[in-house]
């Protein structure tokens, strides 16, 4: 099958390829896990703080450093201010969960659509498009941030949308390349030639070519804003304590790296699971969304 | 004369001088009685100290020194490279006595260097002192040094004290001698960190604001200027014409570790033989003790760590809310928990090393129920969320410290908790110091800070610039009371104590005005710091003061062990 | 072509204008001044505060800084740091080096490992090399390069006494080994997220070009499968890699800041999140501007060399 043919098939039954796409992805083992690695980690953060006896903000100087499995019912162990460690990563998820896929999301997104219209149109509108981004990416992300910082008051959804900003000018780069590739191929002259719109050309017919690096661009994003969130507390802005993220709980635990290695092992595992989960919920969707692979 | 001669006359010079009676000082000069006992002894040489300089030793700070002018403005970490490449006149020694440097003696009353009123300076040079290219060190250079720091053009680090002075006189190249325009009892130890820069290399820049020389200085220490690398180190070689004791070693080496974590590695790993400045957090004290070949140092420094508040904010104007956040700080619980028992607890300004530390005043108590009682009898209910509220002023503010700093952070988190326990809500913002500690403290935008300062002016416990009405900058004032403190009394007891030269009056003064600020409480005194350092074994000489901010100041007389 | 570069050399010229300005004024207008530091030297009032500035030049309008700030940059003066009162292009220059040899050593490491990792990963897709690399490189990108420093000094240094625990050099040693064996810790852990990030996006790229036209032709047509994979599958993988590239190069002049913080390496990044720490203006401007022009230039090679490489595009 070519892809012009494809696309017919597209053009005619939206439904069928959907859920064709559909059995690609639960056929996609990894790709279940991975939903339900994040599904688990989203509803213990959701709903695990409601159940947990324990308060993620109270202190007990008694109980500093409790190792894990050694202190009755602090599973997970005592931070260094001997509050419970399950309770505080249940809530720190909320913070790191939201700003990791919120600020992802939306840095794709407009990723995506900056690169692809750059690319598609190219001329003025492309050449403003990409000078922008240029001009963007010629400030360091630091520097970003402390610009953003200074006139920005920090909330939640203000740290996610300026970590956003400094995230999404890699996915329309890569983008843009992409699409102004991808558009001179036989399929897409094809489709032109055929009466289809720019619309339908750019976002039915081109991007779906495309997908592997977005997915790729948009799993490192959601670890790097994870990362990110904890980093722009440091230039006065982030999330301040006693308010946990995973993020602020790894760089506090870095002067108790040998005395108490647990308090920098859960954070961290937490998110390599976050991001793992995601990064085959990507790969599963790369694969629901590339037609050829029903060949093979 | 040869090296080792001049090193021995230099000694047994130094001896001589400690020898001096303390009451032969202007009482002024104001410096340590009892102190000595409380401070841990340098360590004891076992074997001596080389015959010519060997060896090396690097010092590990945290903070990246860069500025080379001593006379512009610099941070401390500049200070400790200052102690080993200038001189000042004299200096203060571990015990807080004044030891005579680039002067051959301090000028006293007795010897004739100084007036009955304290106005009238006139001080004799050391002789035979050179600079490090070889030219002599004269009265001119002196002269050169005071007229630059009152010079406009120059960015001075430093006016006070200074800018009293008048008829500064070369009576001969080993003599000088000067007037104030009104008593001033602190700067004998303003003089103790003023070094003095040479005139015939400074003096012929057409801007010492750009000289070369900020970046090549010429001094008359211990050590010579070889080398810096931007960003990382700066190595000083050992001056052979030294006219004090020592040098022993060869080169010493500043190196900069921008973070504490990896300094203990550095030092763990013996990357660096001393880590100095912030030294080891408390985190890694108990790591640090185990360390084999190692000697770690609980010394004393001078610094206070206090919550200080903006009384201009309406939640902090009466006093009896003051005190019931005072009664309700787990001090102890900070002090013990989170800093391991390292610092001491104090409720006062001064360190207890200060001659002028009141002894009387009343110690830090833990008792939330009094504070309970207090907030309820002056009229704060609690109202929505229990917070506590009076004629619409609810009992919450921000409370800010440098951001990252994670020790800190721990202590602010508890005592958040504390507050809240007695219905009163502290919310936590921090920020990056080019921001807290600009205008957000100075023009006392803040609701609170978490800090640590060092009150005192040197080592005179003049506290002056911290708590007269007269030094409000957001007022126009000219010091560093942010906190908007006004007391008359405490205005009157602090400006007689700077400008009496009695001792003993002083004394009484000071002791006074702390009982009054410890009443009003316009800061909420933890603890006095302990710098937590250490050094390799085998380094002799170490010895950490409070009389100076960074303990780099004895390195000429610092050897290996052989 | 030259019509091509003549334009775009035009564009960046206004671009690094408006990025001097809006670089400039978000400095200036950020919280915090170069003078918070002096605050709270003991003694300070804020009469000498106000003379500092003053002598700084800092208590003039903005505009009228920023135009004296251009007017010398324009011929060639970048300034003069506010920390060490040094020439900026002097101050920028003596990080410089550092920087080059450690990302310049982990670059090369890490595009021949990661594009090793990702094609492997790509040919024997889900295979048991699949899954490790994977887990590996989503760990790598989950854990902060300061915790991967610090354990790998932990280990290396402060337990097997292999590796020094950071530096550039010994002082005093200095030898070509000396400095190699510094060169190691540093340049794995950075190594390490770039091997990730190359990787992932290498594999993305390979399985892409498998399933392409060109590439069942020349299967069909009897090419040996090694020919295939070099000739046909890889080299059209690499296509897209040149934007990564493009995206890379400024940050090997740019520095790696955490990475440079936990092995006390001298380099750009910790130079400059110094220079803003301390709000060092002119030395921040300078290195903003530097790197400014290091992103336009790894761009338009990446567009220059895409289109080199495929014909397909046009240059307009």
């Amino acid at each position: 099958m070519t892809e012009a043919t494809d696309i017919a098939a597209t053009v005619a039954r939206p439904s069928r390829a959907r859920s064709r796409a559909l059995a690609r992805f639960v056929r996609h083992r990894l790709a279940l896990f991975g939903l339900a690695a994040i599904v688990v980690l989203v509803l213990l953060c959701a709903a695990g703080p409601y159940l947990w006896p324990y308060n993620d903000l109270r202190i007990n100087m008694r109980q500093r450093f409790a190792e894990p499995l050694l202190a009755g019912l602090h599973v997970f162990g005592t931070d260094e201010l001997g509050r419970d460690m399950l309770a505080r990563l249940m809530m720190a998820g909320r913070v790191s969960l939201t700003v990791g896929f919120a600020a992802m999301a939306i840095s794709t997104l407009v990723g995506i659509l900056v690169g692809t219209l750059a690319g598609y149109f190219g001329g003025m509108i492309g050449t403003a498009l990409m000078r922008f981004v240029d001009a963007v990416l010629c400030f360091p992300s630091i520097f970003l941030l402390l610009a953003l910082a200074a006139f920005v008051q920090p909330t939640l959804l203000s740290i996610t949308l300026v970590i956003a900003a400094t995230a999404w000018m890699e996915v329309a780069r890569v983008v843009e390349a992409q699409i102004r590739s991808l558009r001179e191929r036989d399929f897409a002259l094809a489709s032109e030639a055929l009466g289809a719109s720019d619309a339908h050309i750019m976002f039915r017919e081109l991007l779906p070519n495309a997908i592997a690096p977005i997915v790729v661009a948009s799993t490192l994003n959601v670890a790097r804003a994870i990362l990110l969130e904890a980093y722009v507390s440091y230039l006065g802005y982030g999330i301040q304590p006693p308010v946990p993220s995973w993020g602020n709980m790894l760089n506090n635990a870095q002067e108790y790296l040998v005395t108490a290695p647990w308090l920098a092992l859960l954070p961290g595992l937490l998110i390599t699971l976050a991001v793992t989960g995601f990064n085959f919920v990507g790969d599963g969707l790369r694969d629901a969304l590339d037609p050829r692979l029903d060949i093979s | 004369m040869t090296d080792d001669q001049l090193r021995d006359t230099g000694h047994s010079q130094t001896l001589a001088r400690r020898g001096l009676s303390r009451r032969q000082l202007l009482a002024g000069a104001g410096i340590a009685a009892g102190a000595a006992g409380l401070l841990p002894a340098p360590a004891r040489a076992q074997s001596k100290p080389p015959a010519r300089p060997t060896g090396h030793v690097i010092i590990g700070f945290s903070q990246e020194p860069t500025v080379f002018n001593p006379l512009m403005p610099h941070i401390e970490v500049d200070q400790g490279v200052y102690w080993n490449l200038f001189s000042p006149l004299w200096m203060a020694d571990q015990t807080g006595e004044i030891v005579a440097q680039l002067a051959a003696e301090i000028p006293t009353v007795a010897n004739g260097g100084l007036s009955s009123d304290g106005l009238s300076w006139r001080v004799k040079l050391r002789p035979g002192v050179t600079w490090h290219d070889g030219k002599p060190f004269t009265a001119e250079d002196v002269k050169f040094s005071f007229d630059l720091l009152n010079n406009p053009k120059f960015r001075a680090w430093s006016r006070t004290g200074y800018e009293l002075m008048q008829d500064i006189k070369v009576e001969s190249p080993t003599e000088i001698s000067w007037k104030l325009s009104k008593p001033f009892a602190p700067f004998m130890s303003i003089l103790c960190w003023t070094f003095m820069v040479p005139a015939h290399i400074l003096g012929k820049a057409a801007d010492p604001n750009t000289a070369p020389f900020n970046n090549a200085p010429v001094g008359t220490g211990a050590f010579m200027w070889k080398e810096r690398v931007p960003g990382d180190h700066i190595t000083l070689a050992a001056n052979p014409h030294f006219f004090g004791t020592g040098p022993y070693l060869e080169q010493i080496i500043f190196k900069y570790i921008p973070d504490l974590t990896v300094m203990f590695t550095q030092f763990q790993t013996g990357a660096i033989d001393y880590i100095g400045l912030q030294g080891i957090t408390a985190d890694h004290y108990g790591q640090a003790k185990k360390l084999a070949d190692r000697n770690v140092v609980v010394g004393p420094a001078p610094f206070i760590e206090s919550i200080t508040l903006n009384l201009s904010k309406p939640q902090f104007r009466e006093r009896e809310v003051r005190e019931a956040l005072y009664y309700g700080m787990d001090n102890k619980s900070i002090i013990e928990q989170i800093y391991y028992g390292l610092p001491k607890p104090t409720s006062t300004y001064l360190p207890t090393q200060s001659w002028a530390f009141n002894p009387h005043v009343a110690p830090h108590e833990y008792d939330p129920a009094k504070a309970k009682a207090m907030l309820d009898a002056a009229g704060w209910k609690p109202g929505a969320n229990g917070i506590r509220e009076k004629n619409g002023v609810r009992l919450s503010f921000q409370n800010s410290t440098t951001a990252g700093n994670h020790v800190r952070e721990q202590a602010q988190q508890l005592l958040q908790q504390n507050w809240s326990d007695i219905g009163v809500e502290m919310k936590i913002k921090n920020m990056p110091p080019a921001v807290i500690w600009g205008d957000y403290f100075n023009k006392s935008q803040y609701d609170s800070v978490m800090i640590g300062e060092d009150f005192m002016t040197g080592p005179d416990p003049d506290v002056s610039p911290y708590f007269l009405s007269t030094a409000i900058p957001a007022k126009g004032g000219s010091g560093q009371n942010t906190m908007e403190y006004v007391n008359p009394e405490v205005d009157k007891l602090l400006q007689a104590g700077a400008t009496t030269f009695d001792r003993a009056a002083r004394q009484k003064d000071y002791w006074q005005a702390a009982e009054l600020i410890r009443h009003d409480l316009p800061q909420l005194p933890i603890f006095q710091y302990a710098t937590v350092e250490g050094t390799r074994k085998g380094l002799i000489g170490y010895a950490p003061s409070v009389y100076v901010s960074v303990n780099t100041w004895n390195v000429n007389t610092w050897y290996w062990a052989s | 072509m030259s019509r091509f570069l003549f334009h775009r050399l035009a564009q960046y010229l206004v671009l690094l204008w408006l990025v001097s300005v809006i670089g400039f004024a978000v400095l200036h207008l950020a919280p915090g001044g170069p003078l918070a530091q002096f605050t709270l030297i003991p003694g300070m009032t804020a009469e000498q505060l106000q003379v500092i500035a003053h002598q700084m030049g800092l208590d003039r309008p903005l505009p009228v800084q920023y135009w004296e700030w251009f007017r010398r940059m324009m011929v060639g003066e970048w300034g003069r740091s506010y920390r060490d009162s040094q020439p900026v292009l002097y101050v920028i220059g003596a990080h410089l080096w550092p920087t080059l040899e450690l990302m310049l050593s982990s670059s090369v490491v890490a595009v021949l490992l990661g594009t090793w990792v990702g094609v492997l990963g790509a040919i024997r897709r889900y295979s048991v090399f699949d899954y490790l690399a994977t887990i590996g490189a989503m760990v790598a990108l989950s854990i902060p390069t300061f915790w991967f420093g610090l354990v790998f000094i932990y280990i290396f240094s402060v337990k097997l006494a292999w590796l020094p625990p950071g530096n550039l050099y010994t002082i005093g040693d200095g030898s070509f080994l000396d400095y190699a064996r510094h060169l190691i810790a540093p340049c794995l852990v950075l190594a390490l997220v770039t091997i990730a990030i190359w990787s992932r996006y290498m594999r993305a790229s390979m399985l892409e070009v498998v399933n392409q036209d060109y590439v069942r032709t020349a299967r069909a047509k009897g090419v040996p499968e090694r020919a295939v994979l070099v000739h046909h599958t890889i080299r059209n993988a690499l296509l897209p890699m040149i934007t990564i590239a493009g995206l890379q190069l400024p940050t090997l002049l740019s520095g790696a800041l955490v990475t440079e913080t936990v092995f006390t390496w001298p380099g750009m990044g910790r130079l400059f999140l110094d220079s803003i720490g301390y709000r060092d203006y002119p030395v921040v401007m300078g290195i903003l501007m530097f790197s400014a022009m290091l992103v336009l230039i790894g761009n338009l090679l990446a567009d220059l060399l895409y289109a080199v490489s495929d014909p397909r595009i046009r240059l307009d």
